[in-house]
């Protein structure tokens, strides 16, 4: 066998070998890349490197989009910013949290469902921005997405439900959406982790003496972005459940302000009675959880209550720590998440779910090696049944479980999570394999001795313009489906396309080669 | 060798006419299918879960399905079936809401083991681009045949052979009661690819390679009935055993291919032959 005219077996085992390697070899690291490439669920699957989707493993799938309005190209800079911020939420009627206006991408993004984009652009140019219908779209921005992706993310491996993930897929519409897998968790369990936004706000309510009498104040005092250190969840035996927290420099000395200048530290001291009489509460800091009040507490007094601390300032400047009083431990526990998680910038709105038991799913595995392996048995029997000569049926079963085995190391290799789709893309890849086989048989086989080399090279060459014509109407059939975001169908229409690149350039054309050596054999 | 006895069709004796017209009158049947079913239902073929909205719950009971449809009486749901193995129930409903099911189907201590969900925006966002991908990958595939073959009759024979053999599966989709699912569609796209092939084997032979028409055309069925045939027993058996198994999508997939492969195999031997022939005999010399 001279190594030259046989380069293409050489090829072929080279890729059989770096596959098996791939796919036997235990790699340290091969569990890692969750959550990053395009929601695929990892999983470690003990004999090989595979790793299993959602389909052969179990858990639950959401798509969803965030919900919201952007409107863009508007000028937004840093001095208008936080102006344009508070006019759009008082003319939409909306809370200042659901209000993002952006300077650098000069975007402003609106997070309720309940605005329409006249609305929308009237508010804009109320606050003196000029905007018209054309310039609002559905949506929110990329920046807002990364947030919910992150937020997301945290929360579910945070949350207990390890080895999941979120990740942001565009659409060939150019629609970005969340793709969220969480592998082994049933969709009740998910849809309490991230069904709520989340946004924790701790709200100071006081009475107020105007004019008209004495009215209720509201002021938001506390953000999520105010705490630089969350501690545990607390459920202490003579004080209400909570979450201690320290507040960041800027956010203390305004609380400070907020609790000094509206009575909190004096009159206010154990002043809060909403529990018992919600149309007269006295001063509170409420804790809100998506704009509804969970729990009010009141200031503390005493030697070592936190209105002293408040007075003082210097004391409170050193150690601005606070604690979030929640009626409950289980929402002390849910706090402390959203505060940890961060908040998702706006709701989601969940477009498609697919929840499979584990215990189904992974029965599915065994399965569906079955049937590739009956299918390939069936394959056998035609192609022996018609060449009834072991010399050429062997190889060409051989060459096709080869382009199978490749392709397995190729998913391997790319981290890529075998769903049943990509199953079918296996079967299609075996099918258009053998037709390929075949031809290139029939073409050598024909009529007359293959005598020469140069006879041989001939008809290969004839076959193969069958064949890449063909595999490139394959290909191109199968490309819209790779590009399209149709869920299932992507893996489908990667793992033939890949299938096909790997089966002409590679196994098939080496299937050439070994026929000849084998044929020609005989002849000598 | 055996060629599975192929060779024994003596086109000689029927006219281009004869073989072109019971193709052509199976495609127009099956046309005749979709448009009525158009009229009808106000889609070409019945759309599944996927295209529609709504949800489909799958679950195990010890209950035969009168019982399990007792289960559910006052609960809003669309349809009850038994599927697979015969203890596997799929309901399916047009409701958002599911948790009440999935609340029933768990109070009757049934197994629920798979829940699938989606909006009716997303799934008429997923049909538009469902059609898209067919007809892209459709004109793809036109092209690339008229750049191989740069001439028009033996061009149009392999497009007209394809867009038949989608067809004639889309039609018995109707008649068989399979709605349009993503492993439908790829099915479909999969029968673009796969039914070309015996198509531009037949071409190529008979226009690129010297000799005979008919020595030519027999040689290209004794390799392509061969493929074809190797391909419809591997997707028979694929469906027979997924089906058995309970695999979703496995099915379906090899259903409609066997529909497309059979379809496949009369119009590349009856249709392409017959239009390849009067090229051959009287397009050129014209």
């Amino acid at each position: 066998m001279n190594l030259r005219e046989n380069w293409r077996i050489l090829v072929l085992v080279i890729l059989l070998v770096a596959s098996a390697l791939v796919l036997f070899v235990p790699s340290g690291s091969a569990d890692g890349g969750n959550g990053s490439d395009g929601g695929q669920i990892a999983q470690d699957q003990g004999v090989t490197n595979l790793q299993f989707g959602l389909e052969l493993s179990g858990g639950t799938r959401l798509r969803a989009q965030l919900v919201g309005l952007t409107a863009e190209n508007v000028d937004i800079t840093g001095d208008n910013q936080r102006e344009v911020r508070q006019t759009v939420a008082a003319e939409l009627n909306v809370s200042e949290i659901d209000v993002n206006a952006r300077v650098e991408s000069g975007t402003v993004e609106v997070y309720d469902d309940n605005v329409t984009e006249e609305e929308f652009a009237d508010a804009l140019t109320t606050a003196g921005i000029d905007a018209s219908t054309d310039q609002i779209r559905a949506g929110v921005t990329s920046q807002t997405f990364d947030t919910a992706e992150g937020v997301l993310d945290r929360r579910i491996n945070k949350g207990g439900l390890t080895g999941g993930g979120a990740s942001t897929v565009q659409a060939a519409t150019g629609e970005d959406f969340l793709v969220i897998e969480v592998p082994g968790a049933n969709r009740t369990e998910v849809k309490d982790l991230i069904g709520e936004p989340g946004r924790v706000e701790i709200v100071a309510g006081y009475p107020a003496q105007t004019e008209n009498g004495t009215e209720y104040r509201t002021e938001t005092v506390l953000t999520q972005g105010d705490f630089t250190r969350i501690g545990p969840a607390q459920n202490p035996d003579q004080a209400r459940p909570g979450v201690s927290v320290t507040l960041t420099q800027s956010a203390a000395e305004e609380f400070r302000t907020v609790m000094v200048e509206n009575g909190f530290t004096e009159e206010g001291i154990g002043n809060c009675r909403w529990q018992q009489n919600p149309e007269d509460p006295g001063y509170c800091l409420y804790t809100v959880v998506d704009g509804e009040r969970q729990d009010a507490a009141s200031m503390s007094g005493g030697s070592d209550g936190l209105a002293p601390v408040l007075r003082d300032g210097e004391e409170w400047q050193n150690d601005p720590s606070f604690r979030i009083t929640t009626a409950n431990f289980s929402e002390a526990q849910e706090v402390k998440l959203n505060l940890e998680s961060g908040a998702l910038p706006t709701e989601l709105d969940i477009q498609s779910e697919l929840y499979l038991a584990p215990s189904l799913a992974q029965k599915f595995k065994p399965l569906a090696l079955i049937t590739g392996l009956v299918a390939w048995l069936v394959v056998s029997g035609v192609v022996f049944y018609r060449y009834r000569e072991a010399k050429v049926a062997i190889p060409m079963l051989l060459t096709a479980g080869a382009e199978v085995f490749i392709l397995l190391g190729f998913a391997a290799a790319v981290g890529l999570a075998l769903d049943l789709s990509h199953i079918a893309g296996l079967i299609a890849v075996i099918g258009t394999g053998v037709d390929d086989l075949i031809i290139i048989a029939d073409e050598i086989l024909q009529r007359g001795e293959i005598s020469t080399d140069r006879v041989f090279s001939n008809r290969f060459k004839k076959a193969f313009w069958v064949i890449g014509a063909a595999a490139a109407t394959t290909i191109i059939a199968m490309s819209p489906l790779a590009v399209l975001s149709l869920g299932d169908l992507q893996g489908f229409a990667i793992v033939t396309i890949v299938g096909v690149l790997i089966g002409v350039l590679v196994t098939r054309p080496a299937y050439g080669d070994v026929l000849r050596n084998l044929l020609l054999d005989i002849d000598d | 060798m055996v060629d599975f006895e192929v060779s024994d069709i003596d086109y000689e004796q029927y006219s281009n006419r004869q073989l072109a017209a019971i193709p052509l009158a199976i495609l127009g049947l099956a046309l005749v299918i979709i448009a009525a079913w158009y009229v009808m239902t106000g889609v070409p073929v019945d759309l599944g879960l996927a295209f529609t909205g709504g949800t489909e719950v799958r679950f195990t009971a010890g209950d035969d399905l009168s019982e399990v449809k007792d289960t559910f009486e006052g609960v809003e749901y669309d349809s009850i079936q038994s599927a697979a193995g015969g203890d596997t129930y799929i309901l399916t409903t047009q409701a958002e809401d599911t948790e009440e099911i999935e609340r029933t189907a768990r109070q009757a201590g049934y197994d629920v083991e798979q829940v699938q969900e989606r909006s009716a925006s997303f799934g008429a966002e997923s049909q538009q681009q469902a059609l898209l991908g067919l007809a892209i990958a459709f004109l793809g595939m036109s092209a690339l045949v008229f750049i191989l073959f740069r001439t028009f009759i033996p061009s149009i024979a392999v497009v007209l052979s394809a867009f038949s053999d989608i067809m004639i599966p889309v039609a018995l989709m109707n008649i068989f009661d399979i709605p349009l699912t993503l492993g439908t569609v790829a099915a479909l796209l999969m029968l673009i690819g796969y039914s070309v092939d015996s198509d531009i084997l037949l071409n190529n032979h008979v226009l690129r390679r010297r000799g005979d028409f008919y020595e030519s055309a027999y040689r290209a069925m004794g390799t392509g009935v061969t493929m074809t045939l190797t391909s419809i027993a591997a997707m028979a058996v694929m469906t027979v055993v997924a089906r058995l198994f309970g695999i979703p999508l496995l099915p379906e997939i090899g259903l409609i291919l066997v529909f497309g492969l059979v379809a496949d195999l009369m119009n590349t031997y009856m249709l392409n032959m017959s239009l390849l022939r009067y090229y051959k005999y009287e397009g050129v010399a014209k």
